[in-house]
């Protein structure tokens, strides 16, 4: 399986190739093209029960879609929904990853998905509804971002504090405590909510630097209000 | 080689090392993957380590020792690892492991919890188009303790306050207090300890938290043509306490899954969202049911205290013309005509009592409102 980033930038797109036989996960809604040897299978990530309450917790989609290279060698195309950048990573069976729901746009298929609760309080007040996908295994994870993706690099111990609606994934080895921003942080912080993550590390966390929400609120007050 | 840990250290990558860890004997072996630059493999006594949990979970195994090369820092996660080291690991390290392990534990356990909330949540789904949500919401509400609640509201309030001017004397909080007094002695089973507060402002408003905590502006009490106008509105938020209604609007705002979590008794994961949800409280809308409610739930307190109603349903008449204070009232309290109107049906049906007048002059309560020096806090 090799991949590769085009046009990188607001407005890019994946390409992987695939041996024969080989297959990949991928958001529903992802392909955008493929060649003629791969087939599309609609399948439940988690067995019934876990993706009943990814669809019923977090709205995420019921199916993610594995593209199976089944009659020979061919590449797929796949691009995210909103505009926004693309990371890859390469998962070697120990680094772990939290991804944030929309997140997630593609990976091997043999990486893990796990959709994982988080503490109630977290969950409730994170803005990344109760469940976040856990990502282990080992093989290429697919991430997409709604504005540019940065990377946090976090030694041990040392502290970052992120606006939780502008996470994108996390290691699994960092910890975070959610905290209302006081009075001080609310004007330099973009969410309405308030709420941010005081990340802890060691590990890496990737934020986008768009926020989807006030986007959505931006984009509201163009559109006309029907009576 | 698999590895099966990640190591971290100052040359070493954020994401940390992938590397190899064995359990001996007396230590720990670490070898790194081939790809990580100069990174020789380390054996490390166990005397020099430190262990704790740690991790978005905290079920990671936390491995701590001082290497020639600086800190390290390893995070284990595999189970045979983690027994292994368990097992070989001398009597000084026992503790914390002990406390990881249980840790861990506890973790898996939370989860197994939630999976039950997640399996009730999708049964009471179900159960709730058939029998409703409102029932899933009274359901959820009765079983939220007072004490909570007490909890929830009281740090929303102590916030609130803390930004504002409290009149903390003066008649006009002594005319609010038999107000109070009056109306909450006709309160049966009263599980409340109601706080009514005085706060400087020209709001036309007053509101109700959760709990009994309920704040009257003095905007409000200037615009009042009488003590009880005030005492009607005062009576409309209280009701506003003993029905729940606060709670109600907080369980239907998080949703049915909350809801669940209440009914099927994590009760801990709510009150860790109610300390937070403090500010979000004070801007909290009541339905038109529930301002319905208590409307008429107020009104028939007031009846109980022999405080005369026909100051309530004045206030509420006052209020739906036009008048710059207005606006204040209207965005917590939508009015219609018809709500005062409401009322003075059901003021007619209501049994004839003789009203009891308040001891206080009300013109010199509100002479003194406006006369009363900015107090220093
Ligand atoms: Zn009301």
């Amino acid at each position: 399986m090799k991949s590769e980033i085009l046009y990188p930038g607001a407005f890019p797109m994946v390409r992987v190739e695939l041996a024969a036989g080989e297959n990949i996960k991928a958001e529903s809604g992802a392909m955008v093209a493929c060649s003629p040897t791969i087939d599309i299978e609609s399948k439940m990530e988690g067995g019934f029960l876990g993706a009943l309450s990814r669809k019923f917790l977090t709205g995420e989609k019921f199916f993610f879609q594995t593209l199976r290279a089944s009659r020979g060698p061919g590449e797929a195309l796949l691009a995210p929904t909103v505009p926004g950048e693309i990371a890859i990573l390469e998962l070697d069976g120990v680094n772990e990853y939290m991804v944030q729901k929309d997140g997630f746009l593609a990976g091997a298929d043999t990486i893990l998905i796990e959709s994982q609760m988080q503490s109630m309080s977290r969950g409730l007040l994170g803005g990344e509804g109760f469940f976040i996908l856990k990502i282990s295994g080992k093989g290429m994870l697919v991430l997409n971002s709604f504005g540019a993706i940065h990377k946090i690099e976090l030694k041990p111990n040392q502290e970052y504090i992120v606006d939780n609606s502008h996470l994108v994934a996390w290691s699994t080895t960092t910890s975070y405590n959610i905290e209302k921003a006081t009075s001080g942080w609310v004007a330099s912080f973009t969410s309405g909510e308030g709420f941010v993550c005081r990340f802890r590390g060691p590990g890496l966390v990737y934020i986008q630097s768009r926020n989807p929400g006030s986007f959505g609120a931006w984009i509201r007050q163009f559109i006309p209000v029907s009576e | 080689m698999t590895p099966n840990a990640l190591c971290f250290g100052e040359e070493f990558p954020a994401s940390g090392a992938a590397c190899l860890v064995h359990v001996e004997e007396h230590g720990l072996t670490v070898t790194f993957a081939a790809d990580t630059a100069n990174a020789q493999p380390e054996s490390v006594p166990f005397s020099n380590l430190t262990v704790s949990a740690g991790g978005i979970d905290h079920d990671h195994l936390v491995v701590k020792w001082k290497s020639v090369q600086g800190e390290r820092t390893l995070y284990l996660k595999n189970p045979d690892v983690i027994r292994a080291f368990r097992e070989a690991v001398p009597d000084h390290l026992d503790l914390p492991l002990a406390q990881v392990a249980e840790r861990v534990r506890q973790v898996r356990h939370r989860r197994r919890l939630v999976w039950g909330i997640v399996g009730g949540a999708i049964l009471s789904s179900v159960l709730g188009l058939w029998l409703g949500a409102d029932l899933l919401v009274d359901i959820a509400v009765s079983r939220i303790p007072v004490e909570w609640e007490h909890k929830l509201g009281e740090s929303a309030y102590r916030d609130f306050l803390s930004h504002q001017e409290v009149v903390k004397e003066g008649s006009g909080v002594v005319a609010v207090e038999e107000m109070t007094h009056r109306l909450t002695e006709q309160i049966l089973n009263n599980p409340y300890n109601f706080q009514v507060t005085v706060v400087r402002s020209d709001i036309v408003n007053a509101f109700a938290l959760p709990g009994g905590f309920v704040v009257v502006f003095t905007g409000l009490m200037k615009k009042a043509e009488s003590g009880e106008e005030v005492a009607g509105v005062l009576s409309h938020e209280l009701n506003h306490v003993l029905q729940r209604h606060g709670l109600e609007r907080i369980v239907k705002n998080l949703g049915l899954l909350t809801v669940m979590a209440i009914v099927f008794g994590n009760q801990q994961g709510l009150v860790g969202v109610m300390k937070q949800l403090g500010v979000e409280l004070l801007t909290l809308k009541f339905g038109r049911e529930q301002e319905t409610e208590a409307d008429l739930t107020g009104l028939q307190l007031l009846q109980r205290a022999k405080i005369d109603p026909s100051g309530m349903i004045r206030f509420f008449e006052r209020l739906s013309e036009k008048d710059e204070g207005r606006m204040e009232w209207l965005s917590t309290h939508p009015m219609s005509a018809a709500r005062a109107e409401r009322l003075k049906v059901e003021l007619a049906a209501l049994p004839k009592t003789l009203p009891e007048p308040f001891t206080f002059d009300w013109k010199q309560v509100q002479v003194s409102l406006r006369s009363q020096p900015v107090t220093v806090p």
